[in-house]
């Protein structure tokens, strides 16, 4: 019941009748067919090809190389955040490098990944990497640089170890800066993915997508953004129920300093 | 802080003598990594050619019309889901289903419907650039003290006026967050798009360049591109206090 109240009727039906609209005015312009397939079409299309099994393989190849690319970037750049925003010395001297690297449009790097690395896997899980450890790198410095120094002599003064008081201390205390972080670089990986597999991939959604395009398949095209679609949605629904798993401790930490 | 900043410039010095060094003795590959100074050198040719200018005014030109036009349909949008729940539920799963999509995969259907024009570009960034804009002027309405819209309406004012003189200024801090945020937005989708199907615009010349093997102009169009993402944001910087001067004084408060 309490669900039945919190679904939006309105909502669905506003999206629902633009769907009919959109069926009822491409079967009505057959012109359009080119562009605009009727709904049911796409739909027949998708069911086809994920039976077929073809756009299971694409997706499943872009799914790989986003976790094999968000994850390493996310270790690589919690570390490095870390040890940048902990030792001032590091931070002096890697600021004039990070200020000049990141406004570029880091798609820009996928022509020398190419000329480094040439088209392949390995090219295209690297500017996923370089993309999205930016947004998580910054975070995590901020986030590291924005703990109370109370917290950080406390531990001192208790005798712990350089080691304990980074993982018990100093990540924990970074943690809200660090999911933001790994949430835009998330949606960034996404991009990076689907981009370079646009631009030099022979597999993948981004390649799928656009190669129905070139031929002119263009219900097959709309079924593959619709799966592209679907893989976004999995993926920031996972990354936020992990978040809320991960951040309880936070929400009860919040609560006691409220009451 | 002075020592700070001397210690970057030094350490990115020594980085770019270090390659240099490196690509002049040929213990990297010069053909794939050519020399710091190689680039400059092309840099500055193509820059006084006129080469560089004309392909950053083309992608400027795509950029800045769509994220204007995101901006003139999505700030309205956004005042009108925030102050209405039911223009807001109304809305609320169409732009739920369409914002998970990538921004990229956007393009194949922008070249369907487009083609190769500025068109297609246009109406990309247009689309990638709508959603935090979109998502932040719902917040920055939301957020509006109910205490300044009471007394408004007490006041007699119109709904036109409260919206002008009311909601406008009290939530152009989120709006110009949104704004901030679609900006580099803007300018990744103008560079992905002109690399995925154009014939001009800086993205094109520098996949252009690699294709060709002119790796320094390639590097050389990196440049431009990084120098370009450092000047909009400090163009944006100075609009904001330009034309929001109030803000910084709120923001010390």
């Amino acid at each position: 019941m309490n669900l039945l109240h919190r679904v939006n009727w309105l909502g669905w039906s506003s999206f629902v009748s633009l769907l009919v609209i959109w069926e009822l005015f491409a079967r009505a312009t057959p012109k359009l067919e080119l562009y605009l397939p009727p709904v049911s079409r796409i739909l027949g299309a998708l069911g086809r090809a994920l039976a077929a099994g073809s756009l299971t393989q694409h997706g499943l190849v872009t799914l790989g190389r986003f976790a094999e690319g968000y994850f390493l970037s996310a270790v690589l750049a919690v570390s490095l955040g870390a040890l940048l925003g902990y030792f001032r010395v590091f931070h002096s001297l890697l600021a004039t490098v990070i200020e000049l690297l990141r406004p570029m449009p880091s798609v820009a790097i996928i022509p020398v990944a190419i000329l480094l690395l040439g088209i392949g896997d390995g090219m295209i899980v690297s500017v996923t990497i370089y993309a999205s450890v930016w947004p998580i790198l910054i975070n995590t410095i901020d986030g590291v640089r924005n703990i109370d120094h109370t917290l950080i002599d406390t531990g001192r003064t208790f005798g712990l170890s350089r080691w304990r008081i980074l993982w018990q201390i100093i990540l924990p205390g970074a943690s809200p800066y660090i999911v933001t972080g790994l949430r835009i670089g998330l949606s960034i990986a996404l991009i990076l993915v689907t981009t370079a597999e646009m631009i030099a991939g022979s597999k993948g959604l981004g390649f799928f997508i656009l190669d129905e395009e070139r031929a002119m398949n263009s219900a097959n095209m709309y079924a593959g953004i619709v799966v592209v679609a679907l893989l976004g949605y999995a993926l920031n629904g996972l990354f936020l129920l992990a978040e809320t798993y991960a951040m309880k401790w936070r929400h009860g930490m919040m609560a006691r300093q409220a009451a | 802080m002075g020592l700070g900043r001397f210690n970057g410039i030094a350490f990115l010095l020594a980085l770019l003598a270090l390659w240099e060094l490196l690509a002049q003795t040929q213990l990297i590959n010069a053909l794939i990594i050519p020399p710091p100074s190689k680039i400059l050198a092309i840099f500055f040719d193509l820059l006084w050619s006129g080469q560089i200018p004309l392909q950053i005014l083309v992608s400027m030109k795509r950029a800045l019309a769509g994220y204007l036009l995101a901006a003139a349909v999505f700030i309205p949008l956004g005042i009108f889901m925030g102050l209405s729940p039911t223009v807001y539920r109304f809305f609320e799963v169409i732009v739920e289903m369409l914002r998970p999509v990538p921004p990229p995969v956007m393009i194949p259907v922008a070249l369907l419907f487009f083609g190769l024009g500025d068109e297609m570009k246009v109406f990309v960034i247009f689309f990638s650039c709508a959603w935090p804009i979109l998502l932040n002027t719902i917040d920055g309405v939301r957020g509006v003290d109910w205490v300044l819209l009471n007394t408004a309406r007490s006041f007699g004012l119109s709904r036109g006026k409260i919206i002008w003189q009311v909601i406008l200024p009290a939530c152009s801090p989120q709006i110009t967050t949104g704004l901030r945020v679609s900006l580099p937005i803007m300018l990744i989708l103008v560079v992905i798009s002109e690399m995925v199907g154009s014939t001009d615009g800086i993205g094109y010349f520098v996949l252009d360049s690699q294709r060709r093997f002119k790796v320094a102009q390639m590097y050389a169009g990196m440049l431009a591109l990084a120098l370009l993402g450092y000047t909009l944001n400090q163009l944006f910087n100075f609009l904001q206090r330009l034309l929001l001067p109030w803000q910084r004084g709120r923001q010390l408060e």
